[in-house]
């Protein structure tokens, strides 16, 4: 039977998850020199790097603090506001013109609905511009103002990267920080305007490959691309180093949230209830890090004090 | 006792806020010295045996938190327990679903995070009469074990004399194919515990998330299932009819304006427009043309014409148009009438899963009939509601309701002894979908103009009904006035990656044979259009097929006048049954391999495939590999490595439908 409804293509066969993992030996057969082989090739260090970095690492695995992922978030929102200002900008340049769909990729206005939900409605007020993304969001305006066509890098590191790996994060964040299912929150994982993110991909690759530049000029991109994977690696360096002085705020997402929730959503040794039981086999490092993590933890102080008064029984029994 | 209440405090209640700590450290302090004395007071009544009292009480708190998944088993009376090692929640989800499952065949599941569990108790499952541990899990990273399945796998590393002979197990694994350690944790566990002694009852699933990780799941289900029936000698319950999602609400006094009458999203968005439009707020779009294509033959091909002025949709060529149809009144009656039900009763139908986020099967408080009519699917062969066992009932239906083509109406005619509840019938009965098509039309060129060009579906079933494509039959009917009034479609556009070069001097090469057609003929206006503004515009090549010139060569004047225009540079057309032999575009393709090759291979040409996936785009795919194999002078790797790259990049595009 036929009915006229359309799928979305089906590519058979071609396995895809991102540029990176397509293996490819005969690049020599089709154009190695096409942008988007040069950049999937030239960045291949970069991106390692990036994905393996301790933040997105902790990020991958559920272990993100609710605090960092909406100073994350409004890192992002600088990033893509200046990006999308200076795209924007030179939106009739011929090196931006091709790449240039904001209906499909631009995240401003989605971003600026995740922290209207994190900070509430004056949200802007609430948020800065960090040390450690100023460089990036600078970077952006200046190539936007000097060198236009080098926004190309900047936007293939950013919207690529979303577009490949997205998906997934949503699913963390939304688990580990108990974000509702509808969304909220996450709208800047959410891009309502592409049906198949592989195939809005294929289409981003065809554009950059159409763009008319020489091999210099390609180079440059690709140096530039490099540059902004190290933006994102300053940012993500900043959050992480943040993210060890705001401790006490991990209770979020414990709060209310099962045993597994929490072992989920943080460090085994910030779950209250393993920390109690190690305190029970008398393990003292435990106890320590059982005081120092559970002192600040509302909910934790019913345990902490449940469990002192215990022992403190327990002694006095024993003693007396 | 105290730590206890305190244990479970903390886990359940979410009310405690964040800003003021619930007891200040003088709190804290008073609290823990109150409780040590009467601890104190306690212990010190009770002399005689310490030492076991101290244990007691030191198990106390994870006593608080069962974890023994064994006792947990007996004392609700399941038999099956589906562990889930998940990271994102996917898999959670499966050892949910799996866990209701059960409940169908006669036997109670339940979903276990192996974190909190003992699971050394896998040796006793066997206590439990006809026991299960189904395994649901994903792999992480670099073949790694999820982080709530961590200990679980150490200890099985660990546990070398363990015997596990009385375990009956499965396990379904979920990965993702573009990763090396392709679901290797799933593995793992199944291997090992056949190691152990277990005994796998049923085949390792493997789930790819590439893919189709939903797809993977669901037919592992499918066939799990009567297995674990077979193995425990259990009969399908089969009655779980009983089992309801929803729960029925009459409405007797509710204002009309409160009623849902065919609206996907906001109440009255149909009398009050207002943009932006999409799937939850469709544009009513008049419809300004509808002919018929087709100079003969018994098929209806038509080209239909919406009119979006004034309604801020923009659109590219290669997009597509959704359209919201509606259900044949006349079907709808005859449902009402077979039930015996008023359908112009308003009602809800409420979740009875509070938490879930799906409050209603469809927008509610609505009617029977609306719900029949805009909502509801009622007119292709209904799906099956459980995963069916192997055997009469699953061939049964196979060969009666979907080989047979029988709808819900078919069914119940043909069945007088079915006569479910209409209530029940719109629980079950699937949505109706939203149906694409790809424009035929380009903005440039009418920018308020929405080109449609569709087959109607038609067909005799093997009893004897004719069954009717609810879109193609619906859009058929949309006369352009219909009593005086304009016919209106809801439609909304979802956008496409299905598009020209951004350079107008690359060539194109287009290949849609029957209505896949059409968006090229939104790229032909287009190119056209670029020409006229005295733009350098490449070659544009079209590869056409239908079955007799002087029947279905649609658009036959304005293809020929693109050609005599210069706009196609090239217009072939396979009439695959005016000759004895047939001939299809994939034929023509190998007619003009050299120039197509220089197309591709040196002038950067973009391939566009539109039309039927299951065997022209296939074929057409291989012509091309074949061209490339031939005339690129490479190995059959190579050429079929060479066109996949040519999808990668972008350069060549399908827009295919099965």
């Amino acid at each position: 039977m036929t009915t006229k409804t359309k799928a979305e293509p089906k590519s058979s066969g071609v396995t895809n998850g991102g540029a990176r993992i397509v293996v490819d030996g005969d690049d020599e057969v089709l154009s190695p020199t096409d942008l988007s082989e040069m950049l999937a090739e030239g960045t291949k260090d970069s991106h390692d790097k990036a994905e393996n970095c301790q933040f997105v690492k902790d990020f991958l695995r559920g272990r993100i603090k609710r605090e960092l992922f909406k100073r994350g978030t409004a890192a992002l929102y600088f990033v893509y506001a200046a990006m999308e200002e200076e795209i924007e900008k030179n939106e009739d340049h011929p090196h931006i013109a091709p790449i240039y769909f904001p209906a499909e990729l631009h995240r401003r206005e989605a971003l600026a609905q995740d922290l209207e939900y994190f900070y509430g409605e004056d949200w802007e007020s609430q948020i800065s511009l960090s040390a450690g993304t100023k460089p990036y969001v600078d970077r952006i305006h200046e190539v936007g103002q000097r060198d236009p066509v080098l926004l190309v890098a900047h936007s293939y590191t950013r919207y690529m990267g979303d577009l490949s790996g997205g998906q997934i994060l949503k699913k963390v964040a939304q688990r580990a920080l108990k974000l509702p299912s509808t969304g909220e929150g996450l709208n800047f994982y959410q891009f309502e305007g592409i049906h198949s993110q592989k195939g809005f991909k294929q289409l981003y690759r065809s554009r950059m490959n159409e763009l008319e530049l020489d091999a210099e000029t390609k180079e440059r991109i690709v140096g530039e691309s490099n540059r902004a994977f190290s933006f994102n690696m300053m940012v993500f360096t900043e959050l992480e180093e943040i993210g060890k002085t705001i401790k006490e705020e991990v209770q979020d997402a414990g709060l209310g949230h099962s045993h597994a929730e929490i072992m989920e959503g943080g460090d085994i040794n910030k779950c209250p209830y393993y920390a109690a039981k190690m305190v029970a086999s008398g393990n003292p490092t435990y106890a320590c890090q059982l005081a120092m993590t559970l002192l600040t933890h509302p909910p934790c102080q019913w345990a902490l004090a449940a469990w002192v008064a215990l022992l403190a029984g327990f002694t006095a029994w024993y003693i007396l | 006792m105290a730590d206890m209440d305190a244990d479970t405090a903390a886990h359940t209640e979410p009310s405690v806020e964040e800003e003021e700590p619930f007891f200040s450290n003088l709190d804290l302090l008073l609290f823990s010295l109150i409780v040590g004395l009467v601890v104190y007071w306690y212990m010190s009544r009770k002399k005689p045996e310490p030492i076991p009292e101290f244990k007691k009480l030191d198990t106390a708190a994870p006593a608080a938190r069962e974890t023994s998944f064994i006792e947990k088993m007996k004392k609700t009376g399941k038999n099956i327990i589906v562990f889930y090692g998940s990271q994102t929640g996917t898999g959670e989800e499966f050892a949910n679903r799996l866990s209701k499952d059960a409940q169908r065949y006669g036997m109670k599941g339940m979903a276990a995070d192996p974190e909190e569990y003992e699971m050394a108790e896998l040796a006793r499952l066997s206590q439990i009469e006809n026991s299960l541990a189904i395994f649901c899990m994903a792999t992480y990273g670099e073949g790694d074990p999820t982080d709530n399945a961590q200990d679980f796998y150490d200890w099985l590393q660990e546990i070398d004399d363990e015997d596990l002979s009385g375990l009956n197990y499965t396990v379904f694994a979920l990965g993702n194919k573009t990763y090396e350690h392709y679901n290797a944790m799933g593995k793992y566990v199944d291997k090992r515990l056949e190691e152990l002694g277990a005994k796998r009852i049923f085949d390792l699933g493997l789930g790819d998330d590439d893919g189709n990780l939903e797809e993977d799941f669901v037919s592992w289900r499918e066939q799990f299932w009567p297995s674990v029936c077979e193995h425990f000698g259990v009969e399908a319950s089969g009655d779980d009819s009983s089992i309801r999602q929803y729960e029925l609400k009459e409405h007797t006094d509710l204002n009309m304006n409160k009623v849902y009458s065919g609206e996907m999203g906001r109440l009255k968005s149909f009398e009050v427009q207002k943009p932006p439009y999409d799937s939850k707020n469709p544009f009513l779009a008049p419809v300004t043309v509808n002919r018929k294509l087709n100079k003969a033959g018994d098929r209806h091909l038509m080209h239909v014409e919406l009119d979006i002025t004034g309604s801020k949709i923009r659109y590219d060529s290669g997009d597509h148009v959704a359209v919201f149809p509606t259900n044949d009144s006349a079907m709808v009656n005859k449902l009402g009438q077979i039930l015996g039900v008023d359908l112009d009763v308003v009602i809800s139908l409420n979740n009875l899963d509070e938490e879930s986020n799906k409050k209603h099967p469809f927008p509610c408080p609505t009617t029977y009939r609306t719900a029949l009519t805009h909502y509801l699917d009622i007119s292709q062969p209904p799906p099956h509601q459980r995963p069916l066992r192997a055997g009469p009932g699953k061939a049964l239906y196979h060969s009666w309701v979907q080989g047979a083509c029988r709808n819900i109406l078919a069914i119940l005619e043909d069945m007088p002894s079915l006569r479910p509840p209409v209530d029940h019938l719109c629980e079950l009965l699937p949505r109706l979908q939203a149906r694409y098509y790809s424009i035929a039309s380009s903005s440039k060129v009418h920018p308020d103009r929405i080109s449609i060009c569709a087959v109607v579906v038609e067909y005799e079933t093997p009893t004897g009904r004719t069954n009717k494509g609810v879109a193609t039959n619906w859009l058929k009917n949309k006369l352009v006035t219909d009593n005086g009034h304009k016919s209106t479609v809801p439609m909304f556009i979802r956008k496409s990656q299905f598009r020209l070069p951004f350079k107008t001097t690359n060539p194109v090469i287009m290949i849609g044979p029957g209505t896949g057609i059409a968006p090229f003929m939104g790229f032909i206006q287009e190119r056209g259009w670029l020409k006229e503004q005295g733009k350098e515009v490449g070659e544009t090549v079209l590869y056409f097929g239908c079955r007799y010139k002087n029947e279905d060569y649609i658009y036959q004047e304005e293809l020929e006048e693109a050609e005599k225009k210069g706009v196609l540079t090239q217009l072939n057309i396979a009439f695959s049954r005016d000759q004895e032999q047939k001939v299809y575009v994939q034929h023509l393709l190998k007619n003009s391999k050299e120039h197509l090759w220089k197309l591709i291979h040196s002038d950067n040409a973009h391939i566009y495939v539109c039309g039927d996936a299951k065997n022209m785009a296939k074929d057409v795919q291989t012509a091309l590999q074949d061209i490339a194999e031939e005339l690129g002078g490479m190995t059959r790797t190579q050429a079929t490595d060479y066109v996949k790259k040519l999808m990668t990049k972008g350069r060549y595009s399908q827009d295919v439908w099965t």
